[in-house]
């Protein structure tokens, strides 16, 4: 079979030398994760910094091995490096593959991670448990590492699942908190049925090409049926919307901001959740191969973008905000890359690792500022109680917005217009209107947040708050604060710069980049009706508009006046689909969970005892019942019990002796 | 040699009885070093030539024939491993006597899986029952010994289809021992007539002890009742018995019949594949919810066996080895949380992790394991037979069997969860955490898991299964 | 005079009556030890059949029965009286009727 032209997949160099610093970057975040696990109470304070270094050092050996990436320099030819590790069976080979898109991947796992780990040695000092939790970050980025790094779709499965535990674990750090306990294990059985997806795709590509690996299964895109390759991309995204948090899969997002702030910073916002950007990324040549598989991933991105940004305006919750601005965010990416812009939308999870760190991170010195009050309502004028925070998070909110000259604006656009380059026009219309309606629950959020008179001492009565369960502080002391405030200085930087790279339009950075990985497609016959800067403009005014509305209900003077008794009946007065959440959790509710434990109890009540147990009890019961109806016949007279011997022998000897035998 | 495997074990057991009283609680690391021992030399006698010593002559021939190659190696492994591992964690009153009789299981089931003749076989199959039996009656925590009985009376006439099965092969073929080397040579002598009737023989004998569903209900009460070593013995191993047979005697021997009844175990397999795991997910005997999990998990062996597909079989081997790990695993640490806390209602537990971190840590790797978390022994065999299946066309089961993969999930958190998670259960007795004993009990299991997950490749080696094995039930449609 | 023929039926038809006698004792006697006495009588009269026929056919094997049967009725015999013996201490009464705790 000829393989698929125009995609790199056929000039991947096989290289038989493992790559000792490839291999190291990979491994040495799981031995941080084992020794942190094995030697955790002894190294107290020092746990933070063991696993900080190990995930610094693997930035620094990624940066090393960047030339990797691009090709042997030896052979001259091709991108990347494919190393084999195992092999199970003919089929099942494994290895690692170091190229262009797995090297954008990890140096933001690595390098936003190492960031994060740092300021998570300030936010998590005085937690009794601070081993553990490192180990667990640790543990992550091994399981992240997994999942980018390998070269074929089990491997991919089994960094998908891992980083699925590391998730559990994270959110349920605290897992005294039924609510976390709860929260965890939402998370990871959505996250099991989308690695049921994944599983599934797994099949069908084996069962076509014989092979799991990512070289042998896009070689074949071309030539496979189009059922085929829409089945496999189907199952492919239920694995991308439950990591992704796409509908209908995205309940367990908000819920997983249970975990620490850091972990949503890492996990739930800037690495694990794009992982579903990276599927479609990597997968490429099947995408480009099925034109059904684009409409629909585009529109359920679409969907996922909208319903995230109108989720987001209801909420109280900082983290919640910011959780719900992910959902939306990543159905920008998947849009962007569902529809075939891979490059945008890779840009937009670029920009997005960035900025939604920085955002949580300031959120995070926010919550810990306040001993772990996360309502907004308790909020209110920390302009100049955390002027850091502050700093962050108007730079990432500037950021995810797309204000002209930082990051989001680069990445956004592009994903917006090239929805529109490839012909989807309502789903441009519909990421136009997301967009504006960022713009309003972000504002929102500072507005509320850092604006007005601080409402820290305002009764929850009168916010409307009464009845909530208290805020459990999980202990913050000794650690100074610049470690935290240091990793948010830095990521303020590429939140703002990361966008650069793009400049240039096909000649730029980015595109030269990734030429090797995505074909370039020709785009539909008929153009957009308007050029990519009219499309900019039009975007911006409606990002415009939504930051307006928000500063007319919050942000002037009068609304800060009264905006106690405004958020009161603010809060009284949000529609019930709203806080319900568009009711998507009664329906998985109702769909999975209650028949699956009706089934349960029937079986287990019923079924088991009266109908499968009813013929073997009765076999049982007739057997006793016949027993105690022959017992009579035992009297326990030996004499009797002797005649009867002789009475059958007698019968015995008769019936052969007068009838039987031949006379 | 092979035979000492077996015998040796057994003898030892009964001599046990001469142990002084005085010294009970050592009698358990004698128990352990004769495991230990067992384990090591079957690790060094991979390449062990077949034994044989003849028996009958008439009515047809049988011998004394024993082979350690393919999967019986690694079933002896298993055994040997997790009846080391369970007497070590083990701590329970009269331990001398419960030693005595977890080794001599543990020599019985050695000798089923070392058996090449089938008359030995059927003999051992009856063995293994005795020492559980005697388990069950002796150390049931409930006041009736009716979970002893109903185990003894199913698996007793599981056993009786068995040896009427053998009895009827035997006297039409001439002989019985044909499960060595020259495999399959009878499969086309016996006619259609007696040939379903021997292999319903043998199939109920295979589903009764696996157990496959609907003849399962002696299996929750019974690994409730049985202490945890045992249980942890008798889930890992003991129910492999059926499986093993369906691999090594059945296919082989009669593959027409094996297509035949494929369709009805399709259906089996797959309505306990649900069926246990929807169990599972609303018991709250946390013995309970790991007794059901089996019926699903050995109701998907079941399938891929039948399947016939070669990557579904290799599948089946290595899901054989890694639901006896897991399911050890999950008994055992159970078993170390039940003796602390005096109770294994998930509903009373809660907490736990909080002041026992090691034992929190035990039993969520036997515990993700057992899910089928990617890494880990369970999704090795998950994907192989999974895969397989699609492959041979069966793309309906696969698509059903993925279900139960996300009920699982879900049933093991709560198990975890409800055990060792939430806020601490005020008036829950207050231990210690586990031991380095009780660790070192576990570690081997917990390397195992581990090390069939990341590279099941030895497992499959050609050696496991014989390519004659695999030829004959090769199923092709 | 002329000697009587004695062939096998002549052995067969006393080794019936014998074992009859022993049968008739086993069922109408209440004591034990008779009881015992007669089963004793039916083991002869075996042997005596066993031997006739053995001659008969010119086949050592019912010797060999012959003497198994006699090993046999030795420990039957042994344990037979042990039992009444422990039945005598038990129940201060050697009536086999008396001795009926195995009804059901």
């Amino acid at each position: 079979m000829p393989p698929y032209v125009g995609s790199g997949w056929a000039a991947v160099h096989h290289t038989h030398n493992l790559d000792p610093l490839l291999l190291a970057v990979w491994l040495l975040p799981l031995a941080g994760a084992l020794a942190l696990w094995a030697f955790g109470p002894q190294l107290r304070r020092g746990a933070g910094v063991l696993g900080t270094a190990v995930v610094f050092v693997c930035f620094a050996l990624t940066l090393f091995d960047v030339r990797g990436a691009f090709g042997s320099p030896a052979s001259g030819v091709g991108i990347g490096n494919a190393v084999p590790l195992v092999s199970w069976l003919p089929g099942f080979d494994f290895g690692l593959l170091w190229d262009p898109l797995a090297l954008l991947w990890t140096l933001v796992i690595t390098g936003v991670g190492g960031l994060i780990h740092l300021y998570s040695i300030g936010y998590m000092a005085g937690d009794k448990a601070q081993a553990r939790f490192f180990a667990y970050l640790n543990f992550f980025v091994f399981a992240m590492l997994t999942l980018v790094l390998s070269d074929n779709f089990v491997g991919l499965l089994v960094g998908w699942g891992l980083v699925g535990l590391a998730s559990y674990f994270l959110i349920g750090f605290w897992f005294y908190k039924p609510s976390a306990v709860a929260a965890a294990r939402k998370a990871f059985v959505i996250n099991v049925a989308g690695d049921v997806g994944l599983m599934f795709a797994i099949f069908v590509m084996f069962a076509a090409t014989g092979s799991t690996t990512y070289a042998d299964v896009f070689s074949h895109a071309g030539t496979l049926p189009q059922g085929v390759i829409l089945t496999i991309c189907i199952a492919l995204f239920i694995a991308c919307a439950a990591k992704s948090a796409q509908l209908p899969l995205h309940t367990w997002l908000p819920d997983a901001m249970e975990g620490p702030t850091p972990v949503s910073a890492l996990i739930h916002a800037a690495t694990m959740v794009t992982a579903g950007v990276y599927l479609i990324a990597r997968c490429a040549p099947l995408w480009d191969a099925s034109p059904d598989a684009r409409a629909l991933v585009g529109t359920i991105g679409a969907l996922t973008a909208l319903t995230g940004a109108l989720l987001a305006i209801a909420q109280w919750d900082i983290k919640r905000i910011l959780a719900y601005s992910t959902m939306s965010q990543i159905g920008y990416m998947i849009m962007g890359v569902g529809v075939g812009a891979y490059q945008a939308g890779i840009l937009h999870f670029y920009a997005h690792a960035f900025f939604k760190a920085l955002l949580f991170l300031g959120a995070g010195l926010v919550i810990h500022e306040l001993g772990d009050e996360q309502d907004v309502r308790k909020m209110g004028g920390l302009r100049t109680r955390t002027p850091i925070a502050f700093i962050a998070m108007a730079i990432g909110t500037l950021a995810i917005i797309g204000f002209p000259g930082f990051s989001g604006f680069y990445s956004k656009d592009a994903v917006i217009y090239g929805v529109l380059e490839r012909g989807y026009p309502a789903l441009y219309a519909i990421a136009v209107i997301t967009a504006g309606i960022t713009g309003y629950y972000m504002f929102r959020m500072i507005f509320v947040t850092f604006y007005g008179r601080y409402r820290g001492d305002v009764p929850d009565a009168e916010l409307g708050l009464a009845g909530r369960p208290p805020a459990s502080a999980h202990g913050h002391h000794g650690a100074p604060r610049w470690l935290m405030e240091a990793p948010v200085i830095v990521l303020m930087v590429p939140s703002v710069i990361a966008g650069y790279v793009s400049i240039g339009g096909a000649g730029s950075l980015w595109m030269r980049y990734f030429k090797a990985d995505f074909a370039s497609q020709p785009l539909p016959a008929p153009p957009p009706p308007f050029s990519e800067l009219a499309s900019t403009l039009l975007v911006f005014a409606i990002v415009a508009a939504g930051v307006a509305v928000a500063y007319l209900r919050y942000g002037t003077a009068a609304a800060k006046e009264g905006a106690v008794a405004r958020l009161r009946t603010e809060a009284a007065r949000i529609p019930q689909p709203f806080v319900r959440a568009f009711y998507f959790d009664d329906l998985i509710d109702a769909v999975a969970v209650r028949p699956a434990r009706a089934l349960g109890n029937a079986f287990s009540r019923f079924v088991d005892p009266h109908v499968i147990d009813a013929g073997v009890t009765d076999v049982a019961r007739i057997a006793g019942r016949l027993g105690r109806e022959l017992r009579g016949i035992q009297t326990g007279l030996v004499r009797a019990y002797a005649f009867v011997v002789v009475g059958g022998a007698v019968v015995f000897i008769a019936y052969f002796a007068l009838l039987r035998l031949p006379r | 040699m092979i035979w000492t495997l077996a015998l040796a074990p057994m003898l030892l057991g009964l001599l046990l009885y001469a142990w002084p009283r005085s010294a009970d609680a050592a009698a358990k690391w004698f128990g352990v070093a004769v495991a230990g021992c067992a384990f090591v030399v079957t690790l060094l006698s991979a390449n062990a030539p077949d034994e044989s010593v003849r028996w009958l002559q008439r009515p047809f021939t049988a011998n004394f024939h024993a082979g350690l190659g393919g999967l019986s190696y690694w079933l002896v492994l298993l055994l040997t491993l997790t009846t080391a591992c369970a007497l070590a964690s083990t701590r329970i009153s009269r331990q001398r006597d419960f030693v005595a009789q977890m080794l001599v299981l543990m020599g019985a089931m050695t000798g089923l899986f070392v058996a090449r003749d089938l008359l030995v076989f059927a003999l051992f199959w009856d063995l293994m029952l005795i020492p559980v039996f005697l388990i069950l009656v002796a150390w049931t925590p409930s006041k009736s010994s009716a979970s002893a009985w109903r185990y003894l009376i199913y698996n007793l006439t599981g056993g009786l289809a068995l040896l009427l099965a053998t009895a009827a092969y035997g006297m039409l073929e001439g002989s019985t021992d044909v499960l060595g080397a020259t495999l399959g040579r009878g499969a086309t002598a016996i006619g259609p007539a007696w040939g379903e009737w021997i292999f319903a023989g043998f199939a109920f004998a295979f589903l009764v002890k696996t157990p496959v569903w609907p003849f399962h209900t002696w299996m929750p009460s019974a690994y409730a009742d049985l202490p945890p070593a045992a249980a942890a013995v008798v889930s890992a191993v003991q129910s492999k018995g059926g499986l093993y047979g369906f691999l090594v005697v059945t296919a082989p021997l009669m593959p027409e019949q094996m297509r035949a009844a494929l369709p009805l175990m399709f259906v089996l397999g797959l309505v306990g594949l649900v069926y246990g795991a929807v169990v599972a997910l609303v018991q709250d005997d946390a013995k309970r919810v790991v007794a059901y999990s089996s019926l699903s998990h050995l109701g998907l062996i079941l399938i891929a066996i039948f399947s016939g597909n070669p990557l579904a079989l290799s599948g089946a081997v290595v899901y054989v080895l890694a639901h006896g790990l897991f399911s050890a695993g999950l008994f055992i640490v159970l078993g170390q949380v039940e003796q602390r806390e005096e109770t294994r209602s998930i509903a009373r537990l809660g907490g736990l992790g909080a002041r026992n971190p090691r034992l929190a840590g035990s039993l969520t790797i036997v515990a993700l394991a057992a899910l089928g978390l990617p890494g880990l022994c369970g999704f090795a065999g998950e994907i192989l037979i999974l895969t397989g299946l699609y492959q041979t066309g069966a793309v309906w089961v696969a698509g059903i069997a993925l279900v139960p993969i996300i009920v699982a999930a879900a049933y093991m958190l709560r198990l975890f969860q409800g055990i060792m998670q939430g806020p601490e259960v005020e008036d829950l007795p207050e231990r210690a955490d586990a031991s380095f004993l009780e660790l070192l009990a576990i570690a081997p299991l917990v390397l195992a898991i581990v090390l069939l997950g990341v590279n099941p490749g030895p497992v499959l080696a050609a050696r496991s299964l014989a390519p004659a094995q695999l030829s004959a039930v090769e199923v092709q449609r | 005079m002329t000697s009587l023929p004695v062939d096998i039926s002549n052995y067969v038809g006393l080794s019936a009556v014998i074992f009859f006698i022993g049968v008739a004792g086993v069922l109408t006697r209440r004591n034990p030890l008779i009881v015992l006495m007669s089963i004793e009588l039916m083991f002869n009269a075996a042997n005596l059949a066993l031997i006739a026929f053995s001659r008969f056919w010119q086949n050592n094997a019912g010797h060999i029965f012959a003497f198994l049967v006699i090993t046999v009725a030795a420990a039957e015999a042994a344990i037979g009286l042990a039992i009444v013996v422990v039945a005598f201490r038990r129940a201060k009464n050697v009536d086999v009727d008396e001795v009926a705790g195995l009804h059901g």
